[in-house]
């Protein structure tokens, strides 16, 4: 419903735990965000979206790509290697990498790599919501880049 | 391991050695014996020599006494037949006078001789009548009655005198001869002995230095096998040390990646259960508030049931699910905290030990006052070179148990204190607090295991940790303790850690 509109930011949730994915969506939700959340379980069909379909951030509106890094079939690093790396308009949409990693060096290196914001999910689910909530917030006032000024 | 304490017996303690002193003191012996053979030998040949010079002056004393009274005679007989010859006159007295001379030479010769000595008396005997009746010769022939001088020669001829003397002088002759033969014998038997000890301690020479020879041989054969062994068994040693090692590493390496895939992976469904545990308790609370409507305005409606559970068992229930879930939170922390720990690169520096422990109590100081505890660093200490970071976590986790298990009503009294073994340093941490008891000592090092009254805040992770930091620092950590009598952490470190070259 808000894929006509192109200034309407598309949210890709790729996160393969659908309990972290509910609980990510909710507080989203709680935080006042209504945009659309399009969640992928695996790294496959969300790189699929991502770079081919008619409504991804590669052919059409702006996005902004929550990412988990433990995937069944792939690292989330890849997927961000592959986002940033790529010559696309896709390069520009902002990641948020989300995940339970509090490991100092795999947070460079998702830094390193480009990500926007790295979010470890605190298993204190207080924090865990304000930090949802503050994204939203995030989110809010983020300034997407115009898809078209890529084209 | 005994085959190896065999190769280290030095040469003067083996078998070897005593048996090779032994050949060489009998070579030594033998060398001695020859020696002294020789010595005696020298000493037969200079008497044997003495003796025959002995027997030829003897017998040249024979022949010159045989000369002059032959010469006597001659000189009679020549002056009976020319009495006017006066130079015969002359050389028969010379003979005359120089004869009981040359007899009383032989006689000193022979004096050892009794046989001897009983021939030159009876010489003398003999002699005695052939100087009276030569003398009469002379005295009559001088007196010119040279008729009646040939007439008593003439008489005395048939008595034949001299045939006498003759004899007697070929019997001293002989007798000297026989004893020269005789010694010659006993020095060729002497002789023949010596060259027979000679052969004797030549063959015992031979044979000990073959002997020796054939040892020494088989000594050093068996000492280059043994090198041999034992640089084979070096070799192998490195290769199966190293091959430990790495298994080792690679074993230690996997652990901390199962610890660290299992702690990460751990914690994603806690987040799930943490989470939607608060939201429970959110969809508890607007339970709560309709319940309290619901009493309020329509109590006909709230039964026993519903009251309880909404009011009491939903909010013990998540209650119990958080108090485990956090600590199911912090035993995964715990594990990830090690997993890191093992996966930190480890920077060997020198450690001044002392300064260290000062340190450690001067963070502490507070604690320790606080605890009526003194915490004494003993010095010297050996210092190391190692992880520091390691080092310190160490120690300060030994000390601070030390100040939290103390015994009540007990001033604390914590002694650090360090030597060195070798490469080794050991590192004591000893207090007088409450002790462990036997049964417990292993299980104090394992993760989340306690010992004794359970009155203070801790997870069991802080010996954990130790241990595991000791064995990566290449040391072991073991406590000696009876209960109620306080605890020694003794540590076992090396002194020099070997810089790694494996990364992160």
């Amino acid at each position: 419903m808000n894929a006509p509109n192109p200034q309407s930011v598309n949210i890709v949730m790729i996160e393969d735990d659908e309990g972290h994915a509910r609980l990510i969506e909710k507080n989203i939700r709680r935080a006042g965000i209504l945009n659309e959340i399009r969640h992928f379980t695996d790294g496959t069909t969300a790189l699929d979206y991502l770079f081919n379909a008619e409504d991804g951030p590669q052919r059409n509106g702006p996005a902004l790509v929550l990412l988990d890094l433990n995937l069944p079939d792939m690292s989330g690093t890849d997927i961000l290697s592959r986002i940033k790396g790529s010559d696309g308009p896709v390069r520009r949409t902002p990641v948020v990498v989300l995940t339970t990693t509090d490991d100092k060096v795999e947070i460079q290196r998702c830094y390193d790599l480009g990500a926007n914001v790295y979010i470890t999910k605190p298993v204190n689910y207080e924090s865990f919501a304000q930090a949802i909530r503050q994204l939203g917030l995030f989110l809010s006032v983020i300034q997407v880049p115009n898809i078209d000024d890529g084209r | 391991m005994a085959r190896s304490s065999t190769l280290f017996v030095s040469p003067t303690e083996s078998p070897i050695g005593k048996r090779l002193t032994a050949l060489m003191s009998i070579g030594f012996l033998a060398l001695v014996a020859a020696g002294i053979a020789a010595a005696w030998m020298t000493q037969r040949n200079q008497g044997h020599a003495r003796w025959v010079e002995h027997t030829y002056r003897v017998e040249n004393a024979i022949i010159d006494l045989r000369r002059l009274i032959e010469e006597g005679e001659t000189t009679r007989r020549g002056y009976l037949l020319a009495p006017d010859v006066p130079l015969l006159r002359t050389i028969h007295l010379n003979a005359a006078r120089a004869l009981p001379g040359q007899l009383a030479a032989l006689s000193a010769l022979v004096a050892d001789n009794a046989l001897q000595r009983r021939n030159v008396a009876a010489l003398n005997r003999q002699l005695a009548p052939i100087a009276q009746a030569r003398a009469r010769s002379i005295a009559l022939i001088d007196a010119g009655q040279v008729e009646q001088a040939r007439a008593l020669f003439h008489d005395e001829t048939a008595s034949r005198p001299m045939v006498g003397v003759r004899r007697t002088m070929e019997r001293m002759v002989a007798i000297e001869r026989t004893l020269l033969d005789q010694r010659d014998r006993d020095l060729k038997k002497a002789v023949n002995a010596f060259y027979i000890m000679l052969a004797l301690t030549g063959v015992l020479l031979l044979v000990v230095a073959a002997v020796s020879l054939a040892a020494v041989l088989t000594y050093t054969r068996d000492l280059t096998r043994s090198r041999d062994t034992l640089n084979d068994l070096n070799a192998n040693l490195e290769a199966i040390v190293a091959d430990r090692t790495a298994d080792l590493t690679r074993a230690n390496e996997e652990i901390q990646r199962f610890a660290y895939i299992v702690s990460h992976d751990l914690r994603s469904p806690l987040v799930n259960v943490m989470g939607f545990t608060a939201e429970l308790e959110a969809s508890t609370q607007s339970l709560t508030a309709l319940i309290d409507r619901a009493e309020a305005e329509a109590p006909q409606l709230v039964g026993e049931e519903a009251r309880l559970a909404v009011r009491e068992d939903l909010p013990e229930a998540i209650s119990f699910i958080r108090t485990s879930t956090q600590k199911m939170d912090r035993l995964i922390n715990a594990i990830l905290m090690l997993s890191r720990q093992g996966r930190r690169v480890l920077s060997p520096e020198p450690i001044d030990m002392v300064a260290l422990f000062e340190n450690i109590r001067d963070a502490m100081t507070h604690r320790l006052t606080e605890a009526d505890t003194e915490l004494v660093i003993e010095q010297p200490m050996p210092d190391l070179v190692s992880d520091r970071f390691s080092i310190d976590q160490i120690l300060s986790n030994l000390v601070d148990n030390a100040v939290k298990y103390l015994k009540p009503g007990v001033p604390g009294r914590i002694v650090v204190r360090g030597r060195r073994l070798g490469a080794r340093a050991i590192i004591e941490v000893a207090d007088n607090g409450r002790g462990i008891d036997p049964r417990d000592h292993a299980r104090v090092f394992d993760l989340f295991r306690r010992s004794g009254t359970q009155d203070r805040p801790g997870e069991g992770i802080g010996l954990a940790t130790v241990r595991a930091l000791v064995f990566r620092l290449g040391g072991h950590i073991e406590v000696s303790s009876t209960l109620g009598e306080g605890a020694t952490f003794r540590l076992t470190l090396p002194l020099s850690l070997e810089p790694q070259d494996r990364s992160e």
